[in-house]
């Protein structure tokens, strides 16, 4: 148990510390942008195709199963708001977070862990240069712009395909869905999505780069390390989660 | 010139414990010892790579690890370190790589055709064909021309002090010998500080002024080459006759 607390606080230390010197780092303009417009495109422009499949599957099921369980129950204009709900404030964020730790995360894990052994992290101390300035802050602040954007696309999509789907396999029409989608929305849902994905961006790479920087032990390390943080960065993303609703759906 | 006082290590286990000696200006020292005696941990606690549990080391008057950040970076600007298997920057062309060893407010304050020149030089300088390599990635280039890319990021920023962590790891004893003779000439040329840690013993005694051996996280011997070859000293003597017999037994199965 104590061990566990000492790795725990030690983890949330080194965390911590990352997080300050990015903020130091943006703060002294010692960030470059071209740093952070390549980490868009490899984090978010690389990931819209896998994206758009994860949302466009999720809004086709959600319909499927929401049609099969209110047909001849409820009138099944309500399958608009049961889709919306949980797209735009489930599935939408959830999904493209838990992707995003696959396709991102590990990436950003192994890279940094691969630097750190193959001796490039002392190398950038060495040459006097910050690697938490060149290789940490940009890929944080890529995170945080880039994945409330493919949310907000993942959210669109998801929606779109549940239309269509319900049209398709259950004969609802269009504007049947809609009328049914807007009779319980809320505003508030947009923001609550959009607030999680803004946190899901900011945890992923956060904790990929903390891991990556921890790394040690050769390629196996490195595998090791990855799987870890592939562990860490879920548990997490479900953790935050599920903290969202008593936090800002009360 | 550079001087470690009192250096203590641990990692799981005692690396270094209570190593204390100095280097002279101009001086090329070498440091040998078995494996994990700490030679290259040593090394790394000259630009404060490695927290140390005890100790400090000085370079030129400013300490690496009591000064602050401010004494830090001005040892780092002055020190090149080249690193056992190069650790050049995967994502970045070779160009990029030589240039990140400019030091940063130097390079700000450059014209482009001025870090070109210097960029050019230092690959030059290396015995690399800089036309042929500026735009190559490093797992484009060999083992040897990777190496000497790194030594090239290493002086590009025109150090006083350079910091060799086995040079020669890795190589054929062609290669071996021809980035041998490369320490030796830029050192000359460049008139810069050298510290050698290397596993290479006769080249490490042709090579140096002045060497030092570890073992057990102790010094061991610190003195001339030809006084470590003398040695008395029975661990010195088996370190120097193992070496000595691994180094035929390579030449034997070349």
């Amino acid at each position: 148990m104590g061990q566990v607390s000492r790795n725990v606080a030690e983890h949330a230390g080194q965390l911590g510390l990352l997080v300050g010197r990015s903020a130091r780092a943006f703060a002294t303009l010692q960030v470059s942008p071209r740093s952070v417009l390549q980490q868009i495109y490899i984090m978010g422009v690389q990931s819209i195709p896998i994206v758009l499949i994860t949302a466009i599957l999720a809004g086709i099921v959600t319909s499927q199963q929401g049609g099969y369980q209110f047909q001849g129950a409820v009138p099944l204009y309500v399958l608009g708001s049961i889709v919306v709900a949980s797209v735009v404030l489930e599935l939408g964020p959830v999904l493209t977070a838990i992707i995003l730790v696959g396709r991102v995360g590990a990436r950003i894990t192994a890279e940094l862990g691969t630097m750190k052994v193959s001796e490039q992290i002392d190398a950038f101390h060495a040459l006097g240069r910050d690697p938490v300035a060149m290789l940490a802050a940009p890929r944080i602040l890529a995170g945080v712009i880039v994945v409330p954007i493919l949310v907000a696309i993942a959210n669109v999509v998801g929606v779109l395909a549940g239309m269509v789907a319900a049209r398709l396999t259950l004969g609802l029409g269009f504007e049947s869905f809609l009328y049914g989608a807007r009779l319980f929305w809320h505003n508030w849902d947009l923001f609550y999505s959009l607030t999680k994905a803004v946190v899901f961006g900011f945890s992923i790479p956060v904790i990929s780069i903390h891991m990556g920087l921890r790394t040690s032990g050769g390629a196996a390390g490195v595998g090791r390390t990855t799987t870890a943080s592939v562990m860490f960065m879920t548990l997490t993303i479900l953790i935050l989660d599920a903290l969202f609703p008593p936090l800002l759906l009360q | 010139m550079i001087q470690y006082h009192d250096v203590w290590k641990a990692f799981d286990a005692p690396v270094l414990q209570g190593v204390s000696f100095g280097v002279d200006e101009g001086e090329m020292f070498g440091i040998f010892g078995p494996s994990g005696t700490g030679k290259s941990v040593l090394l790394k606690t000259t630009i404060g790579l490695i927290d140390l549990d005890r100790g400090d080391v000085t370079v030129e008057g400013d300490s690496v690890y009591r000064g602050g950040k401010a004494s830090l970076r001005r040892v780092r600007y002055r020190v090149g370190y080249v690193f056992q298997n190069a650790a050049l920057f995967d994502s970045l062309d070779i160009y990029e790589n030589v240039e990140m060893g400019l030091p940063e407010e130097e390079l700000r304050g450059m014209k482009r055709l001025d870090v070109t020149r210097r960029v050019w030089d230092a690959l030059e300088l290396v015995n690399l064909e800089p036309a042929q390599v500026l735009r190559k990635l490093p797992s484009e280039l060999s083992g040897g021309m990777r190496k000497r890319a790194g030594i090239a990021r290493a002086i590009v920023g025109r150090p006083r002090i350079l910091l060799w962590d086995e040079p020669t790891t890795g190589l054929d004893p062609v290669n071996t010998a021809a980035v041998e003779r490369l320490i030796v000439r830029l050192s000359q040329e460049l008139n810069v500080t050298s510290i050698i840690v290397t596993h290479d013993i006769q080249g490490g005694l042709e090579m140096c002024d002045r060497v030092a051996m570890l073992e057990g996280g102790h010094l061991r011997f610190i003195g001339e080459p030809d006084a470590f070859r003398q040695s008395s000293d029975p661990v010195v003597r088996a370190f120097v006759d193992r070496a000595a017999a691994m180094a035929a037994l390579d030449e034997v199965e070349v």
